[in-house]
């Protein structure tokens, strides 16, 4: 226990003793939540569409009010002598609607009226919105000018539950802080790991007959220290700025941040104990703490978006089940019955990597 | 098989103990089809100073690490006190050939990890680490970085680090390359105090002036062991003296004796040093007539033949003869010659000065180095000798003064491109890619340096084959042991030919043998006309200077040939034989000033100012005062290496001081 201690105690000196670790430790995640977690938004609003009226008459200004009236489309005039498709190739706007001449005629005429609607589609998720919302404009313009209204035999009545505001700050805020817990930890615990191989330490430690899981254990709980004072300083951030609280018992959480911290902390010590050499096993980290659970743990994608093909592998990121345990602590408030098995396979995934590194590293001799 | 020569006499000659402290019998080592170690087979007795010495790649470092129990050994039996060295770590304190300590923790830190992790209890830990900091003169260092410490400091602290845990047995592996003198000496004061409380030291050193301080001394060669004995064994197995020339023309008394020399010769061996030759002979007196001799024939003077005991270094060589290993000279294919400007000073500087702020790394410095001479800047570290040699090679701007070098004097700018061509520069630190191989490195450093298309073959076959490397141009330049990296670096520096060569510490770390060859090499370099700047730790080496200045401070404290410093010496170098010689330095380092002692194996130097009879009489009557006898008592010949240090104290007394102490 003692050697434990004296190598936790050796780890955490060199990490306040280097300003340029500790502001790695304790900063970035804090600048990475803020940053990612307002930035990320897939709720968009003022996209630009350009409007070409050949028609000018009232009722196509009455119907290019109805898009004007909307937050989500940004109406930009466009003269008549232009090619709106220049629009789009300039990047000026997304989307160009085009009303064609007779189209207030063929209103007043109680017949079918056609406009164009171009859309740039390099973007689909835009170009998809632009598509629905236009739609929708236009059919509410159709019941408002009395064209034929259907009689709606299911009216829905939609909450939403859980973020009722639906702010996408509080469906993110979680999921950062997930990825700064699976990248920082790690990647200083791989560092300082490779570090001993690349300056010969490592030799200091073998002659000194200290056992490897000694050894590795006090690394490892350095560094879970060092996760667990991140995963404090960004939950400040989420109650504070980002306006979460608890929902629920939230003794999973609790536990599954301790078992995570050493997950991460394992991971980061197992690369390096494989790969000793510091530009190398930051690459490793990078791929494997940042990479994959940005990607595939349902950050920001849904897991059911990713293709069918890719999708197993979700179920080894370890960064998915923490997210699903984090959204369910500060949204859902599903509580143990929600969360056991998640909580179990985080455990599991740091035995494996525990167990990785110490077969690394279980001889403690130089490798020959 | 081994073919191990032990001296007759030398077992019964070890310290008294029934069981060996360290116990090796037919250890062998392979890594995949390379046979590091070979079948090795020794004892040292507890107490005893065991010096492992052999050029680079003599398995060393592998015998090491098994000893150490961090490596396993192929086969054989490597004991420690009766038991597998891999359970008997706790007792084992293990330095490495680099520092391998923490650089971001502090001093006293890096002390209490080692100490936890070896169970030293925590109140333990303190008082030893404040026993061994004293011991080594580093009190006040206690919460400085491990990084910042200088070499030697860095090495004092790894043996602190490792004494505190209190082990029976210490490996050191290299510990005194990169470190000056004067740290050098008392860390060899330290592990001579260690030894005699009955630690048992098994150390391997390139320099055999420190294998002198050992009491047994094993050659260690294509991981087999050639020789054991003691030093003095040792040197009398060869059977020869060694006469020192000093005469007009060395470049052409060396040549003349070359050819007459041979392992059948009355000469068998010739070694130019900066202002003498070194000859070794069988029968003194017949090789004393045919020096004179042929002096005589070839018109030149001789000033002086002295007869002198041959050096372990003479010895490493002859024996490395014995068994058919020799340098095989290829002939450096010297393209340019700059006989031309012989005698014309190729680097000058006056009243050079360079502040750090407040601190005065380097104060008014005047030099001249010419063209065809070779020049050795000495110093402790912090001296200020890098600092002096980036100055001159137009690497630092000086705040005051001037610089000439290679023809063209600063407002020129020393970094022109032409100027640039004329100087070749090795470093300390950084010389090759780590990454590239080795002929990816010659093959860049030729372009860089401008080496014509055409000669650049010959030019890396020359490296290739100097360095003994023929045939591993392929190798990754990284995976080579230090000594044949410093062999490639200064190949590659000197490729194209330089007029002006900087060398800063050109050997540390590499063999004897190789030592060697890099002076025969500068030698021939400077006969051709090249002015050669070097620094140096070991004053061994410092003797092949021509000219030497001696910096303290940032100051020039002394300056002149190797003769001539010596010679300038004040006070005598006394050599005691006493029957309890640890002790009896320890007293007389309490009773006067530190410096003027220090323990060679079972010798006794002390420097003293008053007349020889005087002081021999004064430290006797000392010695018995506390009823220790005096075997033998005469004055000594200093070594350069004793003028350093009487040179450097003095100044510190005077209140000059290096900037490690600031």
């Amino acid at each position: 226990m003692r050697r434990i201690l004296a190598q936790t105690r050796k780890e955490l000196t060199q990490i306040v003793r280097d300003y340029r670790t500790l502001s790695l430790a304790l900063l970035l995640p804090i600048f990475l939540l803020l940053l990612l977690g307002s930035a990320i938004s897939l709720t968009v609003d003022d996209l630009p569409i350009v409007v070409q009226d050949l028609d000018n008459s009232s009722a196509s200004h009455d119907y290019i009010d109805a898009f004007r009236a909307s937050v989500t489309l940004h109406v930009v005039p466009w003269p008549v002598d232009l090619k709106p498709e220049d629009a789009l190739t300039s990047n000026q706007a997304r989307g160009a609607l085009i009303i064609p001449v007779y189209f207030g005629r063929d209103i007043a005429r109680g017949s079918v009226a056609q406009v164009q609607l171009l859309v740039d589609g390099s973007d689909s998720n835009t170009a998809r919105l632009i598509a629905g919302y236009s739609s929708q404009i236009t059919q509410a313009y159709n019941a408002a000018s009395g064209g034929v209204v259907r009689a709606q035999p299911v009216q829905t009545a939609m909450r939403f539950w859980y973020n009722p505001g639906r702010s996408s700050k509080k469906f993110y805020g979680p999921g950062i802080f997930v990825l700064g817990l699976s990248m920082f930890p790690p990647l200083l615990a791989s560092l300082a790991m490779a570090k001993e191989g690349e300056q010969k330490t490592i030799l200091q430690v073998y002659v000194s007959s200290i056992s490897a899981h000694e050894f590795l254990l006090g690394k490892i709980l350095a560094f879970m220290l060092v996760a667990l004072g991140e995963a404090v300083l960004m939950c400040v951030l989420l109650f504070t700025y980002f306006g979460l609280n608890l929902a629920g018992d939230p003794t999973p959480f609790l536990i599954a941040t301790v078992l995570y911290a050493f997950c991460v902390a394992s991971f980061g010590v197992m690369v390096g104990a494989a790969i000793p050499s510091q530009a190398a096993a930051l690459q490793a980290v990078a791929l494997g703490g940042f990479l994959l659970v940005f990607l595939l743990s349902g950050l920001i994608y849904p897991i059911s978006n990713i293709p069918a093909g890719l999708r197993w592998l979700s179920n080894f990121i370890w960064g998915r089940y923490y997210i699903e345990i984090v959204r369910d602590a500060l949204l859902q408030g599903g509580g143990w019955p929600a969360t056991w098995y998640k909580v179990l396979e985080i455990a599991a995934t740091g035995a494996i990597f525990y167990a990785l590194a110490w077969r690394t590293m279980r001889r403690m001799q130089v490798k020959a | 098989m081994a073919t191990t020569t032990t001296i007759p006499g030398t077992l019964g000659g070890t310290p008294e103990s029934s069981t060996p402290a360290i116990r090796v019998r037919d250890l062998r080592k392979n890594y995949g089809a390379i046979q590091a170690v070979r079948g090795i087979s020794m004892e040292v007795a507890p107490g005893e100073i065991f010096g492992l010495i052999g050029p680079d790649g003599a398995g060393k470092t592998s015998t090491f690490q098994i000893l150490a129990g961090v490596m396993e050994a192929t086969s054989g039996v490597a004991d420690v006190f009766s038991r597998p060295a891999r359970e008997t770590r706790a007792q084992t304190g293990y330095l490495t050939q680099s520092f391998s300590l923490y650089p971001d923790l502090t001093v006293s830190e890096n002390i209490r990890y080692i100490g936890d992790l070896r169970h030293v209890p925590a109140d333990e830990i303190e008082s030893r680490a404040q026993r061994y900091l004293w011991m080594f003169d580093m009190g006040r260092f206690s919460n400085r970085l491990a990084g910042k410490l200088s070499g030697g400091m860095k090495q004092k602290l790894s043996l602190v680090a490792a004494l505190v845990p209190e082990p029976h047995v210490l490996l050191l592996d290299e510990p005194t390359t990169g470190v000056d003198p004067v740290s050098r000496r008392e860390f060899w004061d330290a592990l001579a105090h260690l030894a005699s409380d009955g630690l048992t030291i098994l150390v391997a050193t390139p320099y055999l002036d420190e294998a002198e301080r050992c009491h047994r001394v094993a050659f260690m060669h294509l991981g087999e062991l050639q020789q054991i004995g003691t030093p003095s064994e040792l040197r009398s197995s060869l059977h020869v003296k060694r006469l020192e020339l000093r005469a007009s023309d060395l470049s052409r008394a060396e040549k003349i004796l070359s050819e007459e020399s041979g392992a059948r010769e009355i000469i068998s061996d010739v070694q130019r040093f900066g202002d003498r030759l070194d000859l070794l002979a069988r029968d003194p007196l017949q090789a004393e007539e045919l020096v004179n001799r042929e002096m005589k024939a070839a018109g030149i003077s001789v000033s002086e033949i002295r007869l002198a005991d041959p050096t372990l270094e003479n010895t490493f060589v002859a024996t490395l003869r014995n068994i058919g290993h020799e340098m095989h000279e290829t002939p450096f294919p010297a393209r340019h010659t700059h006989r031309e400007l012989k005698g014309q000073i190729a680097i000058g500087a006056e009243q050079l000065t360079m502040q750090f702020g407040s601190f005065t790394a380097v104060n008014n410095l005047q030099l001249q180095v010419r063209y065809g001479e070779i020049y050795g800047l000495l110093g402790a570290n912090g001296a200020g000798k890098t600092t002096t040699i980036k100055m001159l090679c137009g690497l630092l701007d000086p705040t005051r003064g001037k610089v000439q070098l290679a023809g063209a004097d600063r407002a020129q700018s020393a970094r022109s491109q032409a100027v640039r061509q004329r100087i070749g520069y090795m470093s300390q630190k950084f010389s090759l890619y780590d990454d590239l191989t080795i002929e990816e490195n010659l093959e860049f450093f030729a372009g860089v340096y401008g080496v014509p298309e055409d000669e650049r073959r010959e030019k890396r076959e020359w490296v290739l084959s100097f360095s003994g490397l023929e045939g591993k141009q392929d190798l990754i330049t990284g995976s080579l042991p230090g000594g044949w990296k410093q062999r490639v670096a200064f190949g590659a520096a000197i490729m194209h030919e330089p007029s002006v060569l900087f060398l800063d510490e050109p050997t540390s770390g590499v063999d004897p043998l190789a030592r060697r060859a890099f002076w025969t090499m500068i030698n021939r370099l400077a006969d051709e006309g090249t002015a050669v700047l070097v620094t140096t730790h070991y004053l061994e080496e410092a003797e092949q200077c021509n000219r030497l200045g001696l910096m303290v401070a940032g100051e020039f404290v002394a300056e002149g040939s190797p003769s001539g410093v010596k010679a300038r010496q004040t006070g005598h170098l006394l050599e005691f034989v006493v029957d309890q010689p640890q002790k009896a330095a320890d007293f007389l380092k309490l009773a006067g000033e530190r410096w003027r002692v220090s323990l060679f194996g079972d010798r006794l130097h002390i420097i003293s100012d008053a007349s020889p009879e005087k002081a021999i009489a004064a430290t006797t009557a000392q010695l018995n005062g506390i009823g220790m006898n005096v075997l033998e008592a005469r004055e000594g010949r200093f070594s350069l290496e004793d003028v350093f240090i009487s040179v450097v104290e003095r100044a510190r007394l005077q209140g000059k001081v290096a900037s490690d102490d600031a």
